[in-house]
C-alpha cells in the first residue's frame, strides 16, 4: 500500500504549479475581498462591507441577473443551432466533414479578433449589417446595434452564438455518430419523416451529449467578458455590463482591488452553483 | 421545420422512375441550402478578407462590395508598424513553454490518479475541476499583485507559468482519462522486472501517451494564442507582447480604422486557421472527445 501511495508524488509538480498559481491566487483574492486594498499602499480591513455593497445595490444584483440572462439566451441558442446543423450533417454524410469544420472555424479565432470584427458590422453607419440590409430593400430593419440599449445585448450574444455554434454542432455530430445505426432504419421503415426521426427516435438518445454541451457552454459562456469587453464596454447605458466587465472595470479602471475581488468571489460562487445544479439536474434527467 | 426526408417519401408517388427523380431532387436542394447556410455562417470571415484589401476610399463608398484590386497596403502598413513577426515569435516561444510544462507535469499528476481511486485523488480531481470552471478574471488579480511582489511582471517565465495553471487541469483531465484506458497487466509484468514507478511511468506509460500530447498540444496552443486577459495585464514590454495583444494594441479600442482593423485580423488569426487547416481531424476529434467519454 505504502509503494502504492508513493505514487502521489508525481502529483508533486502539477500541485505545485496549481497551488502557486491558482489555489493561493483565490485565497488571496478572498482575502482582499474584505479589504478595500486600492493596489498598492496600505490595504484596509472592511470586514463584510464589500459583500453589502454588492448585495443591497440594484446596480450589482441587475448585473448579476444581466450575467445569468445572457448566459440563458447564448446557451439555448446555442443548443438549438448546434442541433439544428448537426441533424441536417448527420443526414448528409457527403458534405458533413467539411461543413462541420467550416462552421468551427469562428471558435478557432481569438475573441479580440472575432469582436473587431463583429464591431464592426455592427456599426450604425457603414456597417456591414446596416449596408446589406440597405441593400436588399430592407432598409427600415437598420439599427444601431450596439448602441441601442434595448438591442446590444442580444447583438452581444449573437456574435458569441455565432462564434460557438460550430462547437456545439460538432458535439451533437459526435452525439449523433453514437447512435445505432438500426434505430434511424427502423424509423425510415416505419415511414416516420426525418423530423419524426429526429424527434421521438434520436433526440432522447442524445441526453449525454446535450448534458456535456450545455455544461460547457454555460461554463464557457459565464467565463467571456471578452466580447462585451471589445464590443460595448458594458454600455450602452449598461445594457452589456455583465458582473465580468465590472470585475475588469474595477480593476483596471479604478484600481478597486478590494471591492473587485469581492464582486470575483461572488461571479465565482455563481459559476460554481450554476455548474453543480446543471450537473445534477441534466444527469437525474439522464438518468430519469 | 422543414421534412428532411432524402430517403423517406411518400408511397403514392405514381412510378419508380418519378419516384427516383423526387427523391435526387430534393436530396440536392437540401444539400444546397445546408451548403447556402454554411456559407452565410462563413460570411464575417469572407467579410473580414474582403475588407483587409480595400482602401479606406472604397470603405467609404461602397463598403460592403468587392474590392477593385488586391491592395496590399493595408498589409504593408500593418506588418510595418504592428511588430507582427516578434510577436509570433513571442507567442510561439510562450506556447511551446507552456505546452512543455503541461504535457511534463499533467502526464505525471494524472498517472496516480488514473490508478488509484481514492479520497486523494478524488480531492485532486476536485481541485483540478474548479481549476476548469474558475473564470480567470476571477485570478487575475490576485495573480497581478503576487507577480508584482516577486518580480515575475513582464516576465516570460511569469506568463508561461500563469498559463499553465491555468491549462493544467485541462491537461490532467485528458491524460487521466487516457491512462486509464491503458491495460494495468502492462505495468504488472514491468513491476516483476523491478521496474519502480518512476522507470514504469517513463518507459511504460510515456511512450503510449503520443496520441493525447499531440491533441492537447493543440488546445494549448489555441488558448494561448488566443488569450487575452493575461499577456495584456502581465506583459507591458513591447519587445514581449503576444500576437493578440500586438493587434489590440495595433487597432486600438476607440475610433476603429478599418484599414488597421482588418489586416491585422487576418495577420492575428492567420497561424492558428492555418494550423486548423492541417489538423482539422485531429481537433475536431479532440473538442468532442469530453461529448465521447
Amino acid at each position: 500500500m505504502r509503494a502504492r501511495l508513493s505514487l502521489y508524488w508525481f502529483t508533486v509538480p502539477a500541485l505545485l504549479v496549481i497551488g502557486l498559481f491558482f489555489i493561493h491566487p483565490i485565497l488571496l483574492t478572498w482575502n482582499m475581498s474584505l479589504t478595500n486594498f486600492a493596489g498598492i499602499g496600505e490595504a484596509k480591513d472592511v470586514g463584510w462591507r464589500n459583500y453589502e455593497r454588492i448585495f443591497t445595490r440594484d446596480r450589482y444584483l441587475q448585473e448579476i441577473w444581466l450575467t445569468l440572462w445572457y448566459t440563458v439566451i447564448v446557451v439555448s441558442a446555442l443548443t438549438v443551432t448546434g442541433l439544428f446543423f448537426a441533424a441536417m450533417l448527420h443526414r448528409l454524410p457527403l458534405i458533413r466533414n467539411f461543413s462541420r469544420a467550416a462552421l468551427y472555424t469562428p471558435a478557432m479565432m481569438s475573441f479580440v479578433v472575432v469582436g473587431y470584427i463583429w464591431q464592426f458590422l455592427y456599426s450604425p453607419l457603414n456597417g456591414g449589417i446596416n449596408v446589406a440590409l440597405r441593400d436588399l430593400g430592407l432598409g427600415a430593419w437598420e439599427q444601431n446595434w450596439l448602441g441601442d440599449p434595448a438591442l446590444a445585448l442580444y447583438s452581444v450574444a449573437f456574435t458569441q452564438i455565432w462564434m460557438f455554434t460550430g462547437f456545439t454542432c460538432a458535439i451533437f455530430l459526435a452525439g449523433f455518430a453514437g447512435i445505432p445505426e438500426e434505430i434511424g432504419e427502423a424509423g425510415r421503415l416505419e415511414g416516420a419523416t426525418s423530423w419524426q426521426r429526429f424527434r421521438y427516435l434520436e433526440l432522447p438518445l442524445l441526453g449525454p451529449s446535450i448534458t456535456v454541451s450545455v455544461m460547457l457552454t454555460t461554463i464557457g459562456t459565464l467565463k467571456t467578458f471578452e466580447l462585451p469587453f471589445i464590443l460595448t464596454k458594458g454600455g450602452p447605458d449598461g445594457a452589456t455590463r455583465l458582473l465580468s466587465i465590472d470585475i475588469i472595470d474595477n480593476l483596471f479602471g479604478q484600481y478597486k482591488f478590494g471591492f473587485a475581488s469581492a464582486l470575483s468571489i461572488v461571479m465565482l460562487v455563481i459559476v460554481l452553483v450554476v455548474a453543480f445544479l446543471q450537473n445534477k439536474v441534466l444527469r437525474d434527467r439522464e438518468n430519469a | 421545420m422543414m421534412s428532411l426526408s432524402d430517403t423517406a417519401t411518400p408511397r403514392t408517388a405514381t412510378s419508380p422512375d418519378w419516384d427516383l427523380f423526387r427523391r435526387r431532387g430534393k436530396s440536392i436542394l437540401v444539400h444546397c441550402i445546408v451548403l447556402g447556410l454554411v456559407a452565410i455562417m462563413l460570411l464575417p470571415l469572407v467579410y473580414m478578407v474582403m475588407m483587409s484589401f480595400k482602401t479606406s476610399t472604397e470603405i467609404a463608398q461602397d463598403p460592403l462590395g468587392l474590392p477593385d484590386s488586391l491592395y496590399w497596403g493595408n498589409y504593408m502598413a500593418a506588418l510595418s508598424s504592428m511588430g507582427y513577426v516578434r510577436s509570433v515569435l513571442n507567442s510561439m516561444g510562450i506556447t511551446i513553454s507552456v505546452i512543455v510544462v503541461v504535457v511534463f507535469s499533467g502526464a505525471m499528476a494524472a498517472y496516480p490518479l488514473a490508478r488509484l481511486q481514492n479520497r486523494i485523488s478524488r480531492v485532486i480531481v476536485m481541485v483540478m475541476a474548479l481549476g476548469l470552471a474558475t473564470p480567470n478574471f476571477v485570478t487575475i488579480t490576485p495573480i497581478y499583485v503576487i507577480f508584482r511582489d516577486l518580480g515575475l511582471l513582464d516576465s516570460y517565465l511569469g506568463i508561461v507559468l500563469a498559463f499553465a495553471a491555468l491549462k493544467l487541469p485541462l491537461a490532467v483531465f485528458f491524460y487521466t482519462s487516457f491512462i486509464a484506458a491503458i491495460p494495468i497487466e502492462l505495468e504488472e509484468a514491468a513491476r516483476l522486472d523491478n521496474c519502480n514507478n518512476w522507470q514504469i511511468f517513463w518507459h511504460v506509460i510515456r511512450p503510449l501517451l503520443a496520441p493525447v500530447t499531440a491533441t492537447l498540444s493543440l488546445f494549448v496552443m489555441i488558448m494561448v494564442w488566443n488569450d487575452f486577459i493575461y499577456p495584456l495585464l502581465l506583459l507591458t514590454d513591447k519587445d514581449k507582447l503576444t500576437v493578440m495583444i500586438a493587434v489590440y494594441k495595433f487597432v486600438g479600442n476607440t475610433g476603429i480604422d478599418p484599414t488597421k482593423l482588418f489586416p491585422a485580423a487576418v495577420l492575428g488569426s492567420l497561424p492558428l486557421l492555418l494550423m486548423f487547416a492541417v489538423f482539422q481531424r485531429k481537433i475536431m476529434a479532440g473538442a468532442t472527445a469530453g461529448a465521447v467519454k
